[in-house]
């Protein structure tokens, strides 16, 4: 196949990364990309490859088929969440014929929806379910907080750019009161604010059973019928260094060699993969649509169940993609064409096996007032950053007038490899100083990704989980929970 | 001695008072004589300190609702303050900032003769530096700024009325600070990592020698680069006495060094033909397990306490103390009678609650007793905050061994060496401050 188009969707870091991945195939592909913002990584490789640029709303159904109908693309790549939850895949497959990799709308719910994907986890005995309860109002929410004061997770019903998500433990029964307070508080912030700007769900907020252990990402491939795992990737979600501070999209990420994790065993990464798959295989039953494209489990290594969900990705993570795609030697639009024509298992997956960091370096300001963090001139010297062995990914920034801004995100995304996540972290940390604001606005990035320190603490504590969950699994306590009520007497709780 | 603690919220729905007052509980065993917590809730710096024990001066549920806001900081101590007003954290001349300090500055006279004579009076001038300092520097530029004046052992943590909560640890590393998170909402900062754990926080690390942190509402500001390459010389007595057991000090844990403080003492003086081995309550403990594992010489109990846990040594008078150690040990009398007793205890200040201990235990029919201290001898004052009193009172600056032994009343009496402490802290001499045991300090020209 000679002459390939391809139409990419979607302007952050992650797109970015795919872009590039594409642009590397054998088939030499005109890129062409629909976009919000002009990210000037994607501009430069779209340019390069003799394709087009389209500034527009990336989310509208009908403006992607246009623009897949205009240059009669061969098939488009879907990069962002809210196109998916917009049927974008829809429009573009049902009005122009040209198919898609990316989830169409239904089965795309099992990220819109966090509560469509744990009733269907539920419904289909699907592996690690968490206990939840959803709600339409928050005074249901609020009466059920102040009925069980317990360790929870409350977050809108909806993925709502990744924000809104408390996490709070409600261990010590004398501050109990504090914790109770707090979330009240958050759950009227749900309703009120996080979940304002989406009416396409009916359930308002979601409150699960908080669990602890340490996080990564299983990406993975789908044509409907197999998954295909990526190496995995755990990102930082805190926003400061020494794990302190608000949650963030991520603010940087670590891959191993062999495709796992120092704190995450093969036969881990193993139990993972088939819940993802339990999950595909799931969608398809509830909807009655093959779910194509990407699909990732945020996962978190519990005591209660081994590996288990914590929420569902419809596409690549931002920024555990840019972390996996720079290692992709298979050819991505073979792998596209692939997914579209159901035949994954014949692709045969080759990987760089190389420890990656990426760093992802953000306006002050950044996560909780955007506003403070936009429009701040940036400059990143990409020539030194590539000498010293790293690459830039641009995310939340945006070419205007031939000057780069920032606008509110995680602005640039370094990434780096090495013989292990130790040396690609201080190449990573070499590179960060060759991106500066001109205006004296601070930057800021997370130096301890990466480190040792926080590698051994992730050891830790996944030994610690492992530990617990193989006592309850030779008990034959995995899913099960075990109350004795005074007076009342045993009461089981089976997930 | 103080006990600090702070936390910050970077998510404005919390109310911290009462973090902030399990977090000075979890620090009570550094000072008993008073407690304070300041706060700040977006406007206003609040305050409210009293006299006694945590649980004593924070006695009712008004005060908290004196204590609004998202971030605190608090403090307790072990000195008697002059009045309210100087007790941690303590307020800044004009009340724009406040400041915990666990401590003691020694160039005081130099900057504020009039205050450096107070008790805490150190506390209040770099309360004052740092509000002088913030009118021109941001948070931490104004804490590098006082730092570059002021010389001494000092953790800090401060609150200004821009919100900012401002960290600092000596360049020494004299006093333990460490530093942790409580989920995806707080930032906390306490002397030890115990009071993390009563608050449910995780703990990240020490702070290092002379790094300085500032939590703003939307970042944490670091400096870990002016003041580092200094020496460092941490307290050796956080391990021997201050620090609770289940705290990590400077990445060491407490309790695992008093561990191999008795097995050390066991080796070092070791004693024949006796029948058990009985601690001080309680930091002696451990140092009395590893004794009797170590030696083979059963451990048994030997006094129940009536009343409260108090930490009789850094009470601020001999009659308190006295009484003290009257009501914390009265022996059971069939785990001493007939019977050849290692007695275990953590320090030997003026030997008079010592003194009292083996007479006790003689009185109730223990047939030899035979002292051994978890830690070297005492023969210095502590410059650096260390209740430690002055030399003409220390017993082992005057005595030898088997003076000691005479005066207590003991059948033979012995320390553990300097060497051997070195080796259960597991850091040589030089990183460590040694001073109360050496008359040598460690650092500055004093």
């Amino acid at each position: 196949m000679t002459n390939v188009k391809v139409l990419l969707i979607g302007g952050g870091a992650r797109e970015h990364a795919i872009a590039e991945a594409l642009v590397r195939s054998n088939f030499e592909p005109k890129l062409y990309a629909l976009m919000d913002v002009k990210n000037p990584g994607i501009k430069r490789l779209v340019e390069k490859s003799g394709g087009e640029i389209v500034q527009g709303k990336s989310k509208d159904p009908n403006l992607a088929a246009e623009v897949a109908g205009k240059f009669s693309v061969d098939f488009a790549f879907i990069g962002p969440e809210e196109p998916l939850f917009h049927g974008v895949c829809d429009a573009i497959e049902d009005v122009t014929g040209i198919p898609c990799v990316g989830a169409r709308q239904k089965p795309a719910q099992i990220e819109q929806s966090k509560a469509f994907m744990r009733r269907l986890m539920w419904k289909h005995n699907v592996g690690g379910r968490l206990r939840f309860k959803a709600f339409l109002t928050v005074q249901d929410a609020i009466d059920y907080i102040d009925e069980y004061a317990e360790s929870v997770a409350i977050k809108p019903a909806r993925q709502a750019g990744g924000k809104g998500v408390k996490v709070i433990a409600d261990v010590q029964a004398y501050l109990s009161d504090e914790k109770k307070a707090v979330k009240e508080k958050h759950a009227q912030a749900v309703f009120e604010e996080h979940m304002k700007p989406y009416d396409d769900i009916e359930d308002r907020i979601l409150i699960e059973e908080r669990v602890e252990g340490p996080e990564y990402t299983a990406q993975c491939f789908t044509d409907g019928n197999i998954v295909e795992v990526m190496p995995l990737v755990q990102d930082a979600k805190h926003a400061f260094e020494e794990d302190i501070g608000p949650e963030t999209g991520g603010m940087g990420c670590i891959s191993g060699k062999d495709g796992v994790l120092p704190f995450i065993t093969a036969e881990e990464k193993e139990g993972s993969i088939k819940i993802v798959q339990q999950l595909i295989n799931a969608v398809e039953k509830e909807v009655g649509e093959k779910y194509k494209g990407i699909v990732a489990g945020q996962m978190m290594l519990t005591d209660a169940w081994g590996p288990t969900i914590i929420e569902c990705y419809s596409r690549f993570g931002d920024p555990e993609g840019t972390s996996v795609l720079p290692l992709l030697k298979t050819d991505l639009v073979e792998i596209s064409e692939a997914i579209i024509g159901e035949k994954l298992h014949k692709i045969n997956f080759e990987w760089e096996d190389r420890a990656t960091v990426v760093k992802c370096i953000a306006p002050k300001g950044y996560p909780r007032r955007r506003n403070l963090a936009k429009d701040h001139p940036i400059a990143v010297d990409i020539k030194e950053i590539e000498n010293l062995g790293g690459r830039v990914y641009f995310g939340s920034v945006s070419e205007e007038n031939g000057q780069l801004l920032t606008k509110g995100s995680r602005a640039v995304e370094i990434w780096t490899d090495g013989e292990n996540i130790v040396e690609a972290s201080r190449k990573a940390e070499s590179c960060i100083p060759y991106v500066k604001t001109l205006d004296g606005w601070g930057l800021f990035h997370r130096k301890d990704i990466g480190s040792p320190e926080l590698l051994k603490k992730r050891i830790e504590l996944g030994e610690l989980q492992r530990e617990c969950f193989k006592y309850r699994k030779a008990k034959g306590l995995v899913g099960r929970r075990i109350d004795w009520i005074p007076g009342k007497g045993k009461l089981e709780y089976v997930s | 001695m103080v006990g600090i603690f702070g936390m910050y919220a970077f998510d404005e729905n919390w109310e911290i008072a009462r973090f902030v007052y399990f977090g000075i509980l979890g620090c009570q065993n550094r000072g008993q004589e008073n407690a304070g917590i300041a706060t700040f809730d977006g406007e206003k710096l609040c305050r409210f300190a009293d006299k006694g024990m945590v649980e004593e001066a924070f006695k009712n549920d008004e005060i908290f609702k004196g204590l609004p806001g998202w971030c605190g900081i608090g403090g307790v101590s072990a000195f008697t303050a002059e009045n309210n007003n100087f007790i941690p954290p303590m307020f800044s001349e004009r009340g724009n900032v406040a400041v915990s300090m666990n401590g003691k500055i020694i160039n005081c006279k130099e900057i504020d003769p009039q205050l450096s004579e107070k008790t805490h009076g150190d506390m209040k001038i770099v309360a004052n530096l740092l509000e002088k300092s913030l009118e021109k520097n941001d948070s931490v530029n104004a804490m590098k700024e006082v730092m570059e004046k002021i010389r001494g052992a000092y953790s800090l943590v401060a609150l200004n009325k821009k919100g900012d909560m401002i960290i600092a640890r000596d360049p020494h590393g004299i006093r333990p600070l460490v530093i942790g998170g409580h989920g995806f909402d707080l930032g906390v900062i306490s002397s030890e990592s115990a009071a993390l754990d009563v608050t449910g926080s995780d703990l990240s690390r020490d702070v290092k020698p002379g790094e300085i942190f500032v939590f703003e509402p939307h970042s944490i500001e670091k400096d870990d680069q002016t003041f580092k390459n200094r020496n460092t010389h941490y307290c050796a007595f956080e391990w021997v006495y201050y620090a609770r057991p289940d705290s990590i000090i400077n990445d060491i844990h407490v309790h695992e060094v008093r561990y191999k403080i008795g097995e050390i003492l066991a080796k070092e003086n070791p004693v024949e033909g006796v029948d058990v081995v009985i601690a001080v309550p309680e930091t002696a403990f451990p140092f009395a397990m590893a004794y009797s594992k170590v030696t083979g010489i059963p451990i048994d109990l030997g006094f129940v306490r009536t009343g409260r846990h108090l930490r009789t040594a850094i009470k601020p008078t001999q009659i308190e103390r006295i009484i003290g150690v009257q009501l914390k040990l009265n022996p059971i009398r069939n785990a001493v009678r007939g019977r050849k007793v290692v007695l275990i205890d953590d320090s030997v200040v003026r030997g008079s609650t010592l003194r009292n201990t083996v007479y006790l235990l003689k009185k109730r029919g223990a047939k030899e007793v035979h002292v051994r201290i978890g830690s070297p001898h005492l023969i210095a004052p502590c410059p650096f905050g260390l209740d430690v009193p002055s030399q003409d009172e220390l017993i082992a600056k005057h005595n030898t061994e088997e003076e000691i032994a005479q005066i207590v009343g003991a059948d033979t009496f012995a320390y553990l060496s300097i060497k051997g402490l070195c080796k259960a802290i597991g850091m040589p001499q030089e990183k460590l401050c040694l001073g109360c045991f050496r008359e040598k300090y460690p650092v500055y020209d004093y």
